[in-house]
């Protein structure tokens, strides 16, 4: 119990330091990388409440398709504040080497980890897969009708998105 | 101990107050800031903060209905940040900016 109390208050100053530096810091570049740190950190929080395939989708979604739409978009705009967006020096060195690292060693004690297979992790994951089926079926069933509309929504979002960044910028003609 | 137990027992409770703390970050980003950039992330902010809220009464209710609202959400925040960035290439075509004082003043 005390390390699942240990986890959210890690991840909900996460997420709550990553959510203040989106709207405080100035450089746009910087608030999407914190948004990016949010998501991750939101998707953390739905793990510890037990909803593991809505971690996955939060992962894919947010910190995949969304963000890297937000990032693209700004490095399309050519802003001219942003020129100081990607420092160099000794000190972002150590810390980009430091994060490399970091990550180098969570794959490492993960394939070390992954070789234990305990009991308890084989219930967690029958659990999990319990859980994704019963989702899946509720979605499919009682919710088909919202299923549907969302899924014309989309389609017709996508045609929309392309329409208006084809577009000239509306009615106002200098 | 009251205290100690505050800290070591997480509940709703918790939850709800990191969503609500996380939705204000977001709704003082929309009224603060000028670039409409910042101010569609945001709103995504905002919807996660309240997915959380979502998914932790789908936890503490042991209902799965938060969970599908959470699919829900999640797909309109796409749609809405698609639209919106579209929206925001349009006018950043147009005034060559995307500071929200340079084009407070839209005819239709």
């Amino acid at each position: 119990m005390i390390s699942d109390a240990i986890l959210f208050w890690i991840l909900a100053f996460l997420s709550l330091s990553a959510g203040l530096t989106v709207v405080m810091i100035a450089n746009p570049i910087y608030s999407a990388l914190a948004l990016v740190m949010t998501m991750v950190s939101v998707a953390g929080l739905f793990v510890t409440l037990g909803a593991y395939f809505l971690a996955g989708v939060q992962l894919i979604v947010y910190a995949g398709a969304v963000m890297v739409l937000f990032v693209m978009v700004l490095m399309l705009f050519d802003l001219k504040n942003e020129v100081y967006a990607f420092t160099q020096g000794l000190l972002t060195n150590v810390v980009k080497l430091g994060c490399l690292g970091l990550l180098a060693g969570l794959l490492a004690g993960t394939l070390v980890l992954s070789s234990y297979q305990s009991q308890e992790i084989q219930d967690k994951v029958v659990a999990a897969a319990d859980q994704t089926k019963a989702l899946g079926q509720l979605l499919f069933t009682q919710y088909l009708f919202g299923f549907e509309v969302l899924g014309i929504l989309l389609l017709i979002v996508a045609i929309g998105a392309v329409a208006l960044s084809r577009s000239r910028g509306g009615t106002h003609h200098v | 101990m009251y205290n100690l137990n505050w800290f070591s027992q997480i509940g709703l409770q918790h939850y709800l107050l990191l969503s609500s703390a996380l939705f204000i970050c977001g709704m003082a980003g929309v009224l603060l800031r000028k670039n409409a950039i910042v101010i569609l992330m945001s709103i995504e902010l905002m919807l996660n903060a309240v997915n959380i809220s979502f998914v932790a009464f789908s936890h503490y209710q042991s209902k799965l209905e938060g969970q599908i609202m959470v699919f829900f959400v999640m797909t309109i925040a796409a749609a809405e940040a698609a639209v919106g960035l579209a929206i925001m290439v349009s006018i950043f075509k147009r005034f060559r900016e995307v500071n929200i004082r340079f084009f407070e003043r839209l005819k239709g």
